[in-house]
């Protein structure tokens, strides 16, 4: 707020005390801004006039000083606030400094920014990932899938070793789960074999519509309802982008912190960082658990015993037992997943 | 006539001010999904360059927010055109990664003139001139060199880092100096290496003899750890211990580095005219002020960062002197070269700090 004495003193007589400084020299120059019958002029301790007229620039951050700047010739800075909003009249961004006055209003901005957050949280990291997702081309989905799979033949897979038989018993499975999954938004489904030891039984859908299934999951779970509830939970994860969506999600997040990071002091930006981790983790365990409700339904039509997934992940606790806490990782526990899927089972 | 005169930096700035500026920063940051963190970050650098003055004259920051927000878009679309690269071919985006760490020293260059072309004290800047193939020698050779002798020629790499940091920057036409000999440098070096180890050490006997009876048993549990057997209990107990020992060996051992570090390139600098600098900052102190902040604006959700920062400031220019060789006066500005944004946002967003702390 503007006091009106403030406006009335705009053309008053008087003068501030500050130094200057000329053009390109360090040379500190004690001087002072003053107004008299002869007008506005910045004048030297000897009372020589070292230039004339109003300040080009002034600037002013709040609990600082006010510096102006005298066309190319001079600067001068005081601080003298008050002395200066009486010669001059306040100046133009004086909204954003007395809002950010020592005032019980802060709480109010305080309140704003926890607000700001948790609506950004809830609602506009979804708008973006939503908007961009929207902007993705199709041929762009189908190249990541095309290059993931060259780098991973190059450094993580095998040709596959699978019997003729055991690969047409899949895509028998495949092409029934198919014809009863979800739309694929990028193109048609297509199954791959590999051999990958190092990620055991296992199976992954690349966001395109690709799914990898290793040699060790047909070796090791030759049972055409088990991978039938695989292949209807990777298929899952396309129809519904997950994987897309994480990359633009953690995208995102990093986004929005690096560019805050300088304000929030690092403290708070560890605090952001290890949050946001945790935070997708849980984003990703969601879609897992949404993953194996849509499988289910999907093996369930085409004609499989939904329940026999659960088997799987009772076989796999046995096996390697169960990876860590919850909080600290991708995928809901094994024992949830049993839980959930017998229940859903029983419910088809 | 040789008349020289020292002055303690002074700060001016308070948390009471400094908290008003900075939550609005961060309201109008968060309003603007991000955009105004570009202003906000130069106000924030504005209200600290100018409440820190030297017998009366101060610093001051020019940037303005549109040169960082350009630069930090570039920076950004770079960071998220290379990670989308690497999800739609992993291998030609592993190879422009490393194309692209060519580049960084030069970054690393940009940035560091950045800032101080955007520095100004007693209304002149300042300005500094990199070299392409010094800066890979002495922030990526050198380390890697040092890597190869475990790291005990470390103080030999930080001289040479500090010597090209100080020696290329100008205050006007005025150049800067580093002459150090490597002793101070070692002496930070291994009184932060002594206090890792003899902590460590006293650490482990301890918590192993009270918990485990004696250090044979947690070793023991250590390896069943390793063997992915049971991580419940002996993970959680293994990472209580891990965060106990990087509060009192590892961080305690980075601010008493800090300290003397900083205290032996002040001794080191000095700019054409014969002005040099002293730093007094002392470990215990500085430590004292480093945790006391942290647990005080953990407490307080990050509502004391303000405060925090004020006090590390305050402490910071109190510990500073510079001596002056006749006046500060007479030193001329040089003609305003053209400086991009763009390495500044890049250290910024990699969280790459060249600067040594003032
Ligand atoms: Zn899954």
């Amino acid at each position: 707020m503007t006091l009106p004495s403030n406006h009335y003193g705009q053309n008053n007589f008087g003068a501030v005390d500050g130094y200057a400084y000329a053009a390109q020299l360090s040379t500190r120059v004690s001087a002072r801004l003053l107004r008299d019958a002869q007008g506005l002029r910045l004048v030297d301790q000897a009372g020589e006039t070292l230039c004339t007229g109003a300040p080009s620039e002034r600037e002013r951050i709040s609990g600082g000083p006010c510096l102006m700047t005298f066309g190319t010739a001079w600067t001068f800075d005081t601080d003298d606030i008050q002395g200066v909003e009486l010669l001059l009249g306040p100046s133009d961004d004086d909204w954003l400094s007395s809002l950010e006055v020592w005032h019980p209003r802060l709480f109010a901005v305080v309140a704003g920014c926890l607000i700001g957050v948790l609506i950004i949280w809830k609602w506009g990291l979804d708008i973006l990932v939503a908007g961009a997702i929207a902007l993705t081309p199709t041929g762009f989905v189908s190249t990541i899938d095309t290059g993931n799979l060259a780098a991973m033949d190059r450094f993580l897979t095998a040709p596959t070793e699978l019997s003729q038989s055991d690969q047409d018993m899949v895509r028998d499975i495949f092409a029934a789960i198919k014809d009863h999954a979800p739309y694929a938004p990028y193109g048609d489904y297509t199954l791959e074999f590999r051999k990958a030891d190092v990620i055991g039984p296992n199976a992954f859908a690349l966001p395109g519509g690709t799914v990898v299934v290793t040699d060790a999951l047909v070796n090791d779970f030759n049972d055409p309802n088990i991978i039938a509830g695989i292949l209807g939970h990777e298929l899952a994860h396309v129809s519904e982008r997950h994987s897309l969506r994480q990359l633009y999600r953690s995208l995102s997040v990093y986004v929005l912190i690096a560019m805050m990071a300088g304000d929030v002091g690092p403290i708070l930006e560890d605090v952001l960082l290890e949050g946001s981790a945790l935070a997708s983790l849980a984003y990703s365990r969601d879609h897992e658990a949404s993953a194996d409700v849509i499988g289910i339904k999907t093996s369930h039509a085409a004609g499989y015993d939904p329940a026999a997934l659960a088997e799987f992940f009772e076989q796999l606790t046995e096996d390697y037992g169960e990876s860590g806490p919850e909080w600290m990782s991708t995928h809901p526990s094994n024992a949830e997943r049993i839980e959930t899927i017998k229940k859903l089972a029983a419910e088809q | 006539m040789d008349t020289s005169e020292t002055f303690q930096v002074q700060f001016k700035g308070n948390a009471q001010t400094y908290f008003g500026i900075w939550i609005v920063n961060l309201l109008l940051t968060i309003v603007t999904f991000g955009i105004y963190s570009a202003w906000a970050k130069v106000r924030t650098k504005k209200y600290f360059a100018q409440n820190t003055s030297i017998d009366g004259r101060r610093f001051d920051y020019h940037a303005t927010g549109k040169q960082i927000l350009i630069g930090r878009l570039i920076v950004g679309g770079g960071y998220i055109a290379m990670n989308v690269l690497f999800s739609i071919a992993p291998i030609v985006g592993g190879a422009l990664f490393v194309a692209f760490m060519f580049a960084v020293p030069y970054l690393i260059n940009r940035s560091i003139a950045f800032n101080a072309r955007m520095t100004s004290f007693s209304g002149i800047r300042f300005g500094f001139t990199g070299s392409y193939w010094r800066a890979v020698l002495v922030y990526f050779v050198y380390p890697f060199l040092s890597l190869l002798t475990l790291y005990l020629t470390m103080p030999f790499v930080s001289r040479a880092q500090h010597r090209y940091y100080v020696s290329r920057h100008r205050y006007g036409t005025a150049q800067f100096a580093f002459d150090s000999k490597v002793g101070p440098f070692y002496k930070a070096f291994l009184l932060a290496v002594a206090w890792v180890v003899g902590i460590s050490v006293v650490g482990i006997v301890v918590v192993a003899a009270m918990i485990f009876g004696s250090p044979a048993v947690m070793l023991d549990l250590l390896s069943a750890e390793a063997d992915g057997n049971d991580l419940g209990i002996g993970h959680i107990i293994g990472m209580g211990l891990f965060s106990v020992l990087i509060l009192i060996a590892i961080l305690p051992a980075g601010y008493i580095y800090q300290a003397y570090l900083r205290n032996a390139v002040y001794a080191g600098a000095s700019v054409a005219g014969g002005h040099s600098f002293t730093s007094v900052v002392k470990p215990a102190k500085l430590l004292w002020i480093a945790l006391s902040n942290a647990a005080i604006v953990v407490v307080t959700i990050g509502l004391m960062h303000p405060w925090a920062r004020v006090r590390m400031a305050r402490y910071m220019a109190a510990s500073t002197y510079i001596t002056v060789e006749g006046s500060m006066d007479g030193i001329v500005g040089e003609e305003q070269e053209k400086v991009s944004a763009l390495g500044d946002a890049f250290t910024d967003f990699e969280g790459i700090d060249v600067d040594f702390a003032l």
